[in-house]
């Protein structure tokens, strides 16, 4: 899929933009904070309704329209082909003030000019994006992966920002009532019923999540080992809080770089073990009134060569590391969807050598539509720039250098 | 900072508490009631004192019924069937079952659901008296008809398992497509329900 036109309003740095889209590689070119990467988190908001940063969705609203008490709105729409049909997506973002001193932002969706749940929205347009920060998701907690698994399923199944947000309900009301049994006691029975709620949403998440990390791993081990010349397997370890799969005698943990197969587990039996396990832990989650397993703990590991890149990799592998596991989010996406998601590469090109360099524009350029940023144009072969489309941001507005594309 | 009058402020406290309004309408309707004739004022107190004085609820369903009777009409009523029970949250879903006419048995109001945030555990809801009834063996079928949400789901998944060992048949109502609804426009979760609870056609 591909944008045709793309407008922003009061979105980060950019107060009004209206602009044409072609069906290629489209180069950003400009100096720091100009708005190159806001561009890119303005394309991805579209896809995912939130921003890839954590936490910062309020401040994408352009501070300078948010300031004072008024309303402040943000405002992105964007038209785009997917297949033979033609979309029109617009999300816009309301910063209103609530009682005397808080603001509170609300989100609505409008797909084809009619308004829907955001959590229906998403996968409708798709994209996939990369920013050196993203580092953070190798490096970071773990939430930085379980964030960053969540976004991309999201955007490939539609169940999914449902079914994670119920849970999360569940899970609430489990913890209330957990607390509520250690503070005044009650009747522990009552606790099945949450047992029974959390299971059913959660054994849903644990096995979207085996199956994702599954095939981004196909992917992403084919990918690095090409990027790293043969020298690096990369592995992702899918680590759940509640692990279906029995564990060996004596409760040895497993070791992580051993790969575990959890393909064959059925959602039934994830669930029913599910249940069992928090029948087992019950005493336990009461005395410290949480919730103690389940896919609010999970965590997902990324190795080269059997070595943990969180706690060991080096800067260079952990760079090359996401670039593997994006190019393969980007190519997970189009088996499932069937459609290429457009590409968001930031800064992309200064880690990799020569021969990378041209290996992943060759790629690049197969796709339908790339979003590439650069400090520098001279960084991208003469040949390559002549495909591309150069627009040169600056300042929160954008020129096309060859407006004759 | 001019400050309002006690009543005045008093009054919009005391709106701002019900459901649906915030303190924009409550002050509002505050203002409304000041300049509107004596007489509204009057209607409105009037009424409200009549709610608490002239209705009580049934002491078999909970039910809202007149102040002075101690069952409700159906609950009295000799046509209903005493063998089915149909659960619900609140007294006006009794309503909306009533005006289908289409049911012929007692109801069970609740008054509630299940939620441990707002700390609603089942002995805040009228779960016992419904099981001494149940217990009371007149009953064959009880029909839970909380609302389809997470608590109403819980709220029906605890009920069915303190009904199940009584030896009652327990029924939930069944969740799809409105009628004359339009399959392009349903949203993907009732979608997805009516396609599990898919029947086969005879």
């Amino acid at each position: 899929m591909y944008l045709n036109h793309l407008s922003i309003t009061n979105f980060r740095n950019f107060a009004r933009l209206d602009i044409d889209i072609p069906r290629r590689v489209i180069l950003l070119v400009g100096d720091n904070a100009q708005g190159k990467t806001s561009l890119l988190e303005a394309v991805y908001f579209l896809a995912a309704c939130t921003s890839f940063q954590t936490n910062v969705d309020r401040q994408v609203v352009n501070f300078l329209e948010a300031k004072g008490d008024s309303l402040a709105v943000a405002r992105l729409v964007a038209e785009f082909q997917k297949g033979n049909s033609r979309h029109r997506l617009e999300v816009r973002l309301i910063l209103e003030p609530i009682g005397s001193n808080g603001k509170r932002l609300r989100k609505e969706v409008l797909v084809d000019g009619v308004k829907k749940p955001v959590n229906e929205a998403i996968g409708l347009f798709n994209a996939v994006v990369f920013v050196p920060q993203m580092s953070q998701i190798i490096e970071g907690r773990p939430e930085e992966r379980r964030r960053y698994l969540d976004l991309a399923l999201a955007q490939v199944i539609p169940a999914y920002t449902r079914t994670l947000s119920e849970y999360g309900q569940a899970l609430s009301q489990r913890n209330a009532l957990l607390k509520l049994l250690n503070e005044r006691g009650g009747d522990v029975d009552q606790l099945f019923v949450w047992d029974e709620t959390l299971s059913r949403l959660g054994s849903e998440i644990i096995l979207w999540r085996i199956r994702a990390v599954q095939e981004l791993e196909r992917f992403a081990g084919r990918t690095h080992h090409r990027l790293t010349n043969g020298s690096e397997i990369l592995r992702l370890a899918y680590q759940p809080s509640y692990d279906p799969l029995p564990k060996p005698e004596g409760q040895i943990p497993m070791e992580l770089d051993t790969p575990v197969d959890r393909s064959n587990l059925k959602l039934e039996e994830i669930q029913i073990g599910f249940t069992e396990r928090l029948n087992q832990l019950r005493q336990e989650e009461i005395a410290r009134g949480v919730t103690t397993i389940g896919p609010q703990r999970d965590e997902i590991r990324l190795l080269a060569n059997g070595l943990d890149l969180g706690d060991y990799g080096s800067r260079g592998q952990i760079r090359t590391a996401l670039l593997s596991l994006k190019l393969a989010e980007v190519e997970w996406m189009k088996e499932r969807t069937g459609h290429w998601p457009v590409i968001l590469f930031d800064e992309v090109m200064a880690e990799l050598d020569l021969q990378r360099r041209s290996d992943l524009l060759a790629y690049l350029e197969e796709s339908e539509q790339v979003l590439l940023t650069a400090t520098d144009v001279n960084m991208f072969a003469p040949g390559f720039i002549e495909q591309a489309a150069v627009w040169d941001v600056q300042a929160g507005t954008v020129k096309n250098r060859s407006p004759e594309a | 900072m001019m400050l309002l009058p006690d009543p005045l402020q008093k009054l919009i406290n005391a709106l701002e508490r019900l459901p649906g309004i915030g303190p924009k309408s409550a002050s509002r309707l505050a203002f409304f009631l000041l300049r509107a004739p004596e007489d509204a004022a009057a209607d409105l107190a009037d009424a409200l004192t009549d709610l608490k004085e002239k209705i009580a609820f049934c002491q078999e369903c909970f039910n809202i019924t007149e102040a002075g009777r101690e069952r409700c009409e159906v609950c009295e009523s000799p046509q209903r069937d005493a063998g089915i029970l149909c659960v619900v949250e609140e007294a006006l879903d009794v309503l909306a079952l009533e005006r289908t006419g289409g049911y012929f048995g007692k109801y069970h109001v609740l008054h509630g659901v299940i939620s441990p945030i707002e700390g609603i555990g089942p002995d805040d809801l009228k779960i016992k008296p419904l099981i001494e009834r149940v217990e009371r063996g007149e009953v064959n079928e009880v029909i839970l008809a909380t609302n389809p949400s997470m608590e109403g789901d819980a709220t029906a998944l605890y009920l069915h398992q303190q009904l199940e060992r009584l030896g009652v048949n327990v029924t939930r109502l069944a969740r799809g497509l409105p009628v004359g609804g339009d399959l392009e426009y349903a949203d993907q979760s009732t979608l997805l329900r009516a396609l599990a609870g898919r029947q086969a056609m005879n």
